[in-house]
């Protein structure tokens, strides 16, 4: 008999490959998690290659998502097809769905993933999405994650991507708030001439925390890796981000940047930024830099001397970050992830006003 | 014609991946005047940086022979204490390093060059008066920071001060304002007159030729030298581009 | 050429890898026990309420676990044997002549008297675990400025209470295990006290030399710059080659007042069997300014944080550094800049050079705190690798919890660019010179902060460990 209220503590999850102090408090983040026993049970689990993959939260999380989700979900796109309908994996956090997704992209194929995780965030709930990619030579992968939960849910975002030669990984993510999210992506550019771009866009407000852990392993020679965070954390957010390059013996040739810019609104918001750069190797450049601050002199007294205050340049800021996930949600899930943070943060006729136009701009283009 | 000073002969030579000169003969003689012209991507740089034996491009037939001996393996700083200057289309930044401690230290280098540290000061500053370059660069980070033109200025500063029997002058006159191209050109021409040394000029540009006496014309088209003529040939240039000689090379794949 | 190079290399190490005898030295057994702690203490005749210290410290100590998820390995230390006080048989000196030959020489041959005569305010020269020589310029005295060593202060009735009063506030003895063990064994260094308004037009410096082979150096700076007063204070370390262990763990308490100024300059040689686990730590008041200058050449294992507490209100802080890590050595150095006060800026600019198989890891944190309103702090940093078996890590971390702070960092790592190499031989210089050239002008932002003197053992120091390792 499952215990309903059985939890777990998942310690040192999000852990990058290189830490610091302990007292900054810093290194990882500690959750409690349910513990559904499955024991006795036989589900479909993924093909063994897939547990060999790096995981951005670390392999407790990995156990624990593939102990609690019951079926895994496989995907293998052919070799050389152009898949044109996006793989979605989509998570209803109110219901605390657990979701083990493995997809095999063979070699010369393209295919779009998309994760999107919401609900309307009335009950208090935990939710996972495992995310393991294989991208074969030449492979072109690009993956979606929206991410919006409740004031008192929580979501693990977990995803772990390997590279072979001359493939190409695009990581889109939108942490656009909810009690406690995390995300953790690793990227391995294992193949010669890899690249990867990630993209982060995060907005965190109320008490909301969110944690994040980007690692980026550059193995093969003349990979290029470009990682970049963007948010804004408001009231009394807390964020942590640790964004690692990690530029392998051997790596020749490689080029790794990563760069962070937060907004920071509130006057409680905790904001810790860890950016790491691991070199073994001359013949690379790797390069990584940080931004912490408000709204910039300049950009404000421009902004005022079209009459917005503060705050109005404020909320400017924080309505462009939630139309660009609104517009740029590549199908239904995400988007209606999207649309219902944006309502909460921006009120509905705001929301609905992005929306009207993101129709109105995919109308033209169709 | 004079002694060879230089003798490029039977150059093939390129990058891992792909081959860039032809089989190319040049030969220079001490204290001549050549220019080099071509179009774009010609190979017209990569022929200087082989001369100065940039590692960047592989010689993969054909040797050169500089002051009677044969360079062709030898290290890019060996070329230099011969007497090889390459003056850079785009001279590198060293930062840390202030260009008069560099100067001190690259002129220490040639016993010939050697002398006391007071009389160092007066010939760099000598120099420095004829370039229009005011002593304050002197003091600063090599090249860091510097214009087109300045860093340009200091490519001339450090030809006049070396006093090598050749310079190449890679493009030394492109993307320079009027004033800059006036001190530039007198600084070439005073390396003509005071140092008396060779002179392989590439350019586009046939402006800063109009003062030179020059004594061989060579057109390079798609890494092979397809001409070479008198001085006239830079007034034909000029009024007829490229197009004659393009065509001829073409023709020359074609036969081949 | 070769023959020239070894020559260089030569010369250079002979000026710190030299030892003396310790024949007819005090030395106590190795390990840590509350009687070598109470010997210590009897020997220095202290107050109780140090020796009481020390024990709690010794206590801290055993108790303290190392954190084990970062940083270098220590395996190799073995603190049992460790001798924690070697005290050379002399007591201590305010003129070079009463100084015993052999520390003399030592000292002499590290250029520290020339110095002293002509560019330093005063000077103090810790030879293992005791001061030898201290004196200070009449006229600076004159002023007020005490340059001391703690223990000497301690049996002073004036200055008692105030090293009462200071001493181990700054960097509590439960802030790492290495600051407990330090607590718990210290043993000179030097008390500086400059009084309101004073300002020293030259520094004052102190340097210690450890000869005693397996022995621990654990030195004590305590300075006090009062409100207005400006100091320069120069800090020099070195160590002959020995093939045991041996540990430095000092600590620097900087109390920098209102208006004050204080710059703290160090170039660190130590030999590379040497763990060097030093904690420095000053503390700002309103309108004051810290300035560290930092170089670290030696030891084998580096654990490095300078840390500055902007408490007051518009104090700034700069922080100028550079590592050099060659063959053996794993030195994670940084900083540490906790913004307080309203208005406070700070500046960090590292860099560090890895080669030979050489660990580099720059690790920082910036913390601003809630009422830091308008703190601005930038951090850059730049790493060079050599080649390609050697390691350079950055590891910077913020936390900021204020709206209207400002925050920057930006670090890059690389190799010096084959097109710089070439347009230097294109000039005439070798590949060797070349690249000698480009690091000491990578270098160069450190080296002009440094006083004369040290800029020009740094540059030696870079082209020893450039040339040494060809062929």
């Amino acid at each position: 008999m499952a215990d309903e209220n059985a939890t777990v503590v998942l310690d040192r999850v999000n852990e990058p490959p290189a830490q610091t102090w302990n007292r900054l408090r810093a290194n990882d983040i500690t959750l409690t998690v349910p513990k559904i026993s499955r024991k006795g049970d036989v589900y479909f689990a993924l093909p063994q290659l897939f547990s060999r993959l790096e995981c951005g939260m670390g392999e407790k999380v990995t156990d624990w998502v593939t102990s609690q989700a019951a079926d895994a979900r496989y995907v293998e796109v052919r070799a050389g097809e152009k898949r044109t309908e996006p793989i979605v994996v989509a998570i209803d956090t109110d219901k605390g769905e657990v979701a083990d997704t493995g997809v095999m992209v063979r070699a010369g194929a393209s295919v779009d993933i998309v994760v999107a995780a919401g609900g309307t965030g009335a009950a208090a709930t935990t939710s996972a999405s495992l995310l393991r990619v294989v991208a074969e030579e030449g492979a072109e992968v690009t993956i979606t994650e929206v991410v919006g939960v409740g004031s008192s849910q929580q979501h693990l975002e977990s995803a772990g991507v390997d590279a072979d030669d001359d493939a190409r990984v695009e990581v889109r993510q939108y942490a656009l708030g909810g009690g406690t999210v995390a995300f953790g992506t690793a990227v391995s550019l294992s193949g010669d001439r890899a690249r990867t771009n990630i993209a982060l866009r995060y907005f965190a407000d109320g008490k909301d925390h969110l944690d994040v852990n980007h690692v980026v392993r550059q193995r093969g020679k003349n990979t290029i890796a470009h990682v970049r965070e963007n948010g804004i954390l408001d009231d009394a957010a807390e964020k942590a981000l640790r964004a690692t390059i990690d530029l392998v013996h051997g790596a020749r040739g490689s080029k790794g940047d990563e760069a962070e810019n937060v907004l920071v609104f509130g006057d409680d918001v905790v904001n810790k930024t860890v950016p790491v750069i691991l070199c073994d190797e001359d013949d690379v450049q790797g390069n990584h830099g940080a931004t912490i601050g408000t709204v910039g002199p300049d950009q404000m007294d421009y902004l005022a001397d079209r009459g917005l205050s503060r705050k109005d340049a404020e909320a400017l800021f924080v309505r462009a970050l939630f139309e660009d996930a609104i517009i740029n949600a590549p199908e239904t899930h995400a988007h209606d992830v999207a649309v219902r943070q944006a309502e909460r943060v921006l009120g509905a006729e705001v929301a609905h006003d992005f929306d009207a136009s993101a129709l109105l701009a995919a109308d033209e283009e169709a | 014609m004079a002694d060879t000073l230089l003798d490029v002969s039977g150059i093939s030579a390129g990058t891992e991946d792909k081959p860039i000169l032809h089989d190319v003969n040049l030969k220079v003689g001490a204290g001549e005047t050549h220019v080099l012209m071509g179009p774009n991507g010609a190979g017209k740089s990569t022929l200087g940086h082989v001369i100065m034996g940039d590692p960047t491009y592989k010689v993969t037939s054909g040797t050169i022979t500089f002051n009677g001996q044969d360079i062709t393996e030898l290290s890019p700083d060996k070329r230099s204490l011969a007497g090889v200057f390459l003056s850079y289309q785009a001279p590198v930044e060293v930062p840390g390093v202030p260009l008069y401690s560099f100067l001190r230290s690259i002129s220490q280098m040639r016993p010939e060059l050697k002398c006391t540290a007071r009389e160092f000061r007066r010939r760099v500053g000598a120099i420095a008066d004829e370039l229009n370059l005011d002593q304050s660069f002197l003091m600063r980070e090599l090249n860091v920071g510097f214009s087109g033109g300045e860093k340009k200025k200091i490519e001339m500063l450090q030809l006049l001060l070396l006093q090598p029997k050749l310079a190449i002058l890679d493009e030394t006159d492109s993307g320079l304002d009027v004033d800059a191209l006036a001190t530039v050109s007198h600084g070439i021409q005073r390396y003509r007159e005071t140092v008396g040394g060779a002179l392989i000029m590439i350019t586009h540009n046939t402006r800063i030729l109009e003062r030179l006496t020059v004594d061989r014309t060579h057109v390079m088209v798609k890494g092979h030298l397809v001409a070479e003529g008198p001085a006239s040939l830079i007034d034909d240039i000029d009024k007829n581009g490229f197009e004659r000689f393009e065509s001829q090379a073409a023709g020359e794949g074609d036969a081949r | 050429m070769t023959k020239e190079r070894t020559q260089v290399a030569d010369v250079d190490r002979s000026l710190y890898d030299f030892t003396k005898s310790e024949e007819g030295y005090e030395r106590y057994a190795d390990g840590l026990t509350p009687d070598i702690v109470r010997a210590i203490s009897a020997k220095k005749d202290e107050p109780q309420w140090m020796l009481d210290l020390r024990l709690k410290a010794l206590d801290e100590y055993h108790r303290r676990p190392m954190a084990t998820n970062w940083g270098p390995s220590i395996a190799g230390l073995d603190l049992d044997h460790i001798s924690t006080y070697v005290s050379p048989k002399t007591k201590q000196a305010s003129s070079w002549d009463d100084v015993p030959a052999d520390i003399k020489d030592t000292f002499e041959r590290l250029g520290i008297p020339e110095a002293e005569r002509e560019s330093l305010a005063g000077v103090g020269a810790q030879y293992d675990s005791e001061i030898v020589y201290h004196n200070m310029r009449e006229e600076v005295a004159k002023q007020g400025v005490v340059y001391t060593t703690i223990e000497d202060a301690l049996h002073d009735s004036k200055w008692e209470p105030v090293v009462h009063e200071y001493f181990g506030t700054l960097i509590p003895m439960t802030d790492h295990k290495f600051a407990a063990l330090h607590y718990a064994v210290w043993s000179g260094g030097s008390f500086v006290y400059v009084p309101e308004g004073v300002s020293l037009d030259y520094p004052l410096q102190s340097y210690f030399r450890l000869n005693a082979q397996g022995a621990g150096q654990f030195e004590h700076t305590l300075i006090i710059v009062e409100p207005g007063a400006n100091l320069h204070f120069i800090e020099g370390c070195s160590a002959p080659k020995y093939y045991e262990a041996n540990l430095h763990a000092g600590a620097v308490e900087l109390f920098v007042k209102d208006g004050a100024r204080l710059r703290y300059s160090t170039i660190e040689n130590w030999s590379k069997n040497m763990y060097n686990l030093n904690t420095k730590r000053a503390t700002v008041g309103a309108d004051a300014k810290m300035e560290w200058v930092s170089g670290s050449f030696g030891s084998h294992v580096s654990y490095l944080y300078p840390t500055t507490i902007l408490a007051g209100d518009r104090s700034s802080c700069e922080f100028t550094g550079i590592t050099f890590s060659g063959a053996t050595q794993d030195l994670d150095t940084g900083c540490k800049v906790i913004l307080n006060g309203r208005d406070t800026t700070a500046s960090v600019s590292t860099k560090s050079i890895s080669k030979d198989g050489g660990i580099n890891t720059f690790r920082s944190s910036v913390v601003v705190g809630r009422h830091a309103d308008n703190a601005r702090c930038t951090v850059s940093c730049q790493s060079l690798m050599l080649d390609n078996i050697s390691r350079s890590d950055t590891i910077p971390a913020m936390d900021v919890r204020n709206p209207t702070a400002s925050v920057g960092h930006e670090a890059t790592i690389g190799r010096i660019s084959d097109d710089t190499i070439l347009y230097l031989m294109s000039r005439g210089c070798s590949e060797q010179e070349a690249r000698t050239l480009v690091v000491n002008g990578f270098a160069n932002p450190v080296s002009k902060e440094l006083p004369m003197e040290y800029a020009v053992e740094m540059n030696n120091l870079i082209k020893l460990e450039m040339e040494g390792a060809i062929g």
